[in-house]
């Protein structure tokens, strides 16, 4: 059907966005901005404490009304996620605190009333008894013997213990030529889109149902979650997405606020909305990265790498996420530490640990940015004992074309594409001799120049057969359109995924208007809310394109198909002798509109064939006939300016080669690049939520908690190589979280040569002023401690 | 309570306001002008920015009862403003927009910038958005945006910069 499909050349086509127009009136309606009459605005009392015994919650008198805690809802039920594993330990999530607290930010009581102020003045009032308990803040120390023990029932702090170990480690680390042990720890972050999570629910008697506003990344998701913790049946909630500023993962979560608010909704017959502070977002929202890897590289002298031995700590909060929990996290990190790089035996143990600070969900990339940030590194302190250059390592050791498709020593099906060619590009971009000389010239301004580089895989479109194979009690394997061709000729695709940033609005109708043969201007992408669209998981995983494109690409054709058949019976020809073009149906002698042909089919059935039901529309899924994923991939080189004495990194050149198949809109691609490695940037260098010894959190505003900005950031060059997919439609990958993996790595990299010649060591992300001076300061302490020695005549 | 009276986009308006209601709250919650979004609530992030007497402000941190006898301006007042739809083109046209919800404050920040410089150079503009967040795009395509938008508003600046390059 498609090879018979004339191209109107949208594939491909850097289309600008039909979603821009509302966002740059200020016209659009984010949750924040829905309004209902009677609205009541809730403010939440949240434990001040990281860990404790919650013995009480006193009401302010006369408000007792206005203040909700966990005994006002006893048949609430709790909304722990995670892996249907035997060996994973739950431990019940109630939207309130019961009789324990587990992170400071976890909520107690809801206050009520017409204005978020009004209901923060009930909040002041109310008195929250807790006898605090040590609270347990490392996730390498709570697993030691005699740590404080969170949750009842857990032998240790772990949620799951669980070993990735392929090929004969003991054999590779019997005859390695070179062993080497390495540390690396990357640190806590929040998710931080610019729009925080809200929700807005009101009963609706004329639907006799419970509307639900939320800022979420997957509508009909949250609605089971809901309907779950609710008690409530899936057709009484009706969940709307309006716009949403930015999810990153951080709304693909069932949070108890949401859980809170509908209940409230119910309880009291009010609307009520909870829209999220700046502050309540970095201390309990979904907080993010923070792994400890311990690991040893086994290699040749040559610089070829055999295996890898490690053990790998996440660190997941005080409790379990639903839908996945944060056990996803550990084997994906473990599975993709082998990189893009061919190795003989992999022996990961992982630890998923809880702690008493917010719980862990994903962030873009999920737990990828920390194993690549991990090899990478390692990588580079091999190249450094080998005294080779880090480049040439990676050349030796990465994937080749002629191995593709290459299953990793991790399990990961490496589908296609040229991984050394395109670190090739990036070497040849930085200009890699250039900086090399420019070193060894030195600056003038005290400052030294680094170069780093790091190769990443992102795993796209990975369907049912993976998501059983990590036993998530929510299989995400497909998604589904509605295309509906309307009386006029114009077209809604009605999709269940949801679009909050990555311009699916445009990129889904060009893929309509690529099999239709019609002008985008034409179409409309309806999605995110769940009595309007048929049913999808959203959007994360890299999946929107592949799954989402997939779908609409089978309604749509399904749609040409019967369109031609119509447009057969009307010109007097075989169906066989049609074919789209223009948006017409052309026969050997003339050509019939679609807007005639849509016109027959939803109002003049007289014009139909014989037998032919009416409507021109089709409802279809998608999933790839291989469900274990299609890897996109990339190179950054990154060359930094490190001044040793403030330690300040300054980002002065900034190389991407990817590939991620077929490009829909290479735009739109280009933007999710660059936005995804700003953030990456973030990560490696500023982004941090430290916890004290008490479990507070210390990044708490926008003041503390650093966010790249315009003056951080450099201009990207990015190049692109295009080796479509065998499986997906039109060879696209997803390609959406790949800008955000490989930046930590590639910066700490060029952060750590700029300071190789000095003796630092930094293992650890993010490279924040301090952590930089306070790494030169201490390599200084080592020179001077050793020449001291050298002094003293032996 | 208080009675203030201000100029908003362009017509009077009188509202009587408690001494700690914020601007941002009295536009989005009141006027509904919602337009204006709330990023941090705490002056960081910039999505709130509005005009005060044509001096771009974070409507976040300003009290409603400051604003009395000021002029002030949102996003919704800009409908009609030809500068800013020709800095709406050149953001829609550099894909300076992904989410949208910093958009509205970005713009505010942009018309400024333009207005005070006539040929921005890249390091001025990054300079000049340094207290506005933006989440999604990594900044390029704002900067690009502001850049051509500025080149296209002071034809004559830039012509008198390609003779003297």
């Amino acid at each position: 059907m498609a090879a018979t499909t004339e191209t109107k050349g949208w594939i491909g086509a850097r289309l600008l966005r039909k979603e821009d127009a509302r966002h740059l009136l200020g016209a659009s309606t984010f949750t924040g901005d829905v309004r209902v009459p009677g609205l009541k605005d809730v403010a939440f009392v949240r434990s001040q404490f990281a860990h404790g015994l919650l013995n009480s919650v006193v009401k302010p008198d006369g408000l007792e009304t206005s203040v909700f805690s966990a005994a006002d809802f006893p048949d609430l039920k709790s909304i722990d996620g995670g892996p249907e594993l035997p060996s994973f330990r739950t431990a019940p999530y109630h939207a309130f605190a019961r009789e324990k607290v587990h992170f400071v930010g976890q909520i107690i009581a809801a206050c009520l009333a017409p204005t978020r102020g009004a209901a923060e003045d009930i909040a002041d009032q109310v008195y929250a008894d807790i006898e605090p308990r040590p609270a347990v803040v490392d996730m390498v120390e709570a697993l030691e013997p005699g740590a404080e023990i969170l949750h009842e029932g857990f032998p240790d702090n772990a949620f799951i213990h669980a070993t990735v170990s392929e090929g004969d480690i003991a054999a590779i680390a019997a005859r390695a030529e070179v062993e080497m042990r390495r540390s690396f720890r990357m640190n806590r972050q929040a998710t931080v889109s610019l729009e925080g999570r809200g929700v807005l629910a009101y009963w609706d008697h004329r639907l006799d149902e419970l509307v639900v506003y939320l800022s979420t990344q997957g509508a009909h998701m949250m609605r089971i979650g809901l309907s779950l913790a609710l008690g409530l049946p899936e057709h009484k909630l009706h969940v709307i997405a309006p716009d949403v500023g930015g999810g990153f993962g951080g709304k693909n979560r069932l949070m108890p606020e949401e859980v809170a608010v509908c209940a409230i909704a119910l309880k009291t017959g009010q609307p009520v909305r909870w829209i999220e502070d700046r502050r309540e977002h970095l201390i309990a929202s979904v907080h993010c990265r923070e792994h400890h890897y311990d690991l040893t590289l086994y290699a040749e002298k040559s610089g070829r790498i055999l295996g890898l031995k490690g053990e790998v700590h996440i660190d997941a909060g005080a409790y379990s996420l639903w839908p996945s929990g944060p056990f996803m996290e550990a084997s994906m990190a473990a599975r993709n530490l082998p990189g893009p790089y061919q190795m003989q035996a992999l022996h990961v143990e992982t630890h998923t640990v809880a702690t008493n600070k917010a719980p862990m969900g994903p962030y873009r990339g999920v737990a990828r940015p920390g194993a690549c940030y991990a090899i990478e590194r390692a990588v580079d302190e091999l190249a450094h004992k080998l005294g080779m250059e880090p480049a040439d390592v990676r050349r030796i050791n990465l994937v080749t074309p002629d191995q593709m498709p290459y299953r990793t020593i991790g399990g990961l099906r490496l589908d296609n594409g040229d991984y050394p060619r395109a670190l090739d590009m990036v070497r040849d971009m930085v200009d890699l001799p250039a900086i090399r000389r420019r070193q060894a010239e030195g600056e003038t301004d005290g400052r030294r120049i680094g170069v780093g580089f790091a190769v990443y895989t992102e795993q796209s479109g990975h369907g049912a057969a993976e998501w059983m194979k990590r036993k998530s009690r929510i299989v995400p394997g497909y998604e589904s359109c509605t295309a509906r061709v309307l009386p006029d000729g114009s077209m809604l695709l009605l999709v269940g995924i949801q679009n909050h940033g990555q311009g699916l609005e445009t990129s889904l109708a060009q893929i309509a208007a690529h099999e239709l043969t019609l002008d985008p201007a034409f179409i409309s992408v309806r999605y995110g809310d769940t009595a309007l669209t048929p049913f999808g998981f959203g959007t994360f995983a890299s999946r929107s394109t592949v799954f989402s494109g997939g779908a609409v690409a089978k309604a749509t054709r399904l749609v040409a198909e019967k369109a031609r058949r119509i447009g057969a019976h009307l010109m007097q020809t075989e169906y066989e002798e049609t074919r789209l073009e223009d948006g017409a149906v052309h026969g050997p002698s003339g050509k019939v509109p679609l807007a005639e042909i849509a016109r027959a089919a939803n109002v003049r059935q007289e014009f139909l064939p014989a037998g032919m039901s009416p409507l021109l529309e089709a409802t279809a899924t998608y999933e790839p006939e291989e469900s274990g994923g299609f890897f996109s991939y990339g190179a950054h080189a990154v060359v930094v300016a490190v001044d040793p004495e403030t330690g300040v990194t300054s980002l002065l050149d900034y190389a991407i080669a990817e590939d991620c198949g077929t490009m829909i809109n290479p735009l739109i691609v280009d933007g999710q690049i660059i936005g995804g490695v700003a953030q990456g940037i973030g990560t490696a260098l500023y982004e941090e939520i430290p916890y004290d010894p008490d479990g507070q959190p210390l990044a708490t505003t926008f003041g503390d908690y650093m966010v790249p900005c315009a003056p951080e950031l450099p201009k990207l060059r990015i190049a692109h190589l295009i080796t479509p997919a065998h499986g997906t439609e039109y060879g696209v990958k997803g390609m959406g979280e790949g800008g955000a993996i490989a930046p930590p790595a590639a910066i700490s990299n060029a952060v750590c040569d700029a300071l190789h010649g000095l003796g630092v060591i930094i293992r650890e992300t993010p490279l924040t002023p301090r952590r930089v001076s306070d790494a030169v300061a201490e390599a200084e302490e080592r020179r001077a401690a050793v020449s001291l020695k050298e002094e003293v005549p032996a | 309570m208080n009675a203030i009276c201000l100029t908003l986009n362009g017509e009077e308006l009188r509202e009587q306001v408690e001494p700690r209601e914020i601007l941002a709250d009295v536009l989005r919650d009141r006027l509904r002008l919602t337009g204006t979004h709330l990023g941090c609530e705490h002056g960081a992030c910039g999505a709130c920015t509005v005009t005060i007497d044509g001096v771009p402000a974070r409507s976040c941190i300003v009290l409603a009862v400051m604003c009395d006898g000021k002029t002030v301006e949102t996003i919704e007042g800009t409908r009609t403003d030809d500068i800013m739809n020709v800095i709406r083109r050149h953001f829609h046209e550099q894909h300076a927009l992904q989410c949208g919800f910093c958009t509205p404050g970005m713009l505010m920040a942009a018309r400024d910038i333009i207005a005070r410089h006539q040929q921005p150079d890249e390091a001025t503009v990054r300079r000049e958005l340094s207290g506005q967040v933006c989440r999604c795009t990594g900044y390029m395509g704002i900067v690009a945006a502001i850049q051509s938008a500025a080149a296209e508003l002071h034809p004559a600046a830039a012509s008198a910069v390609c003779a003297n390059s």
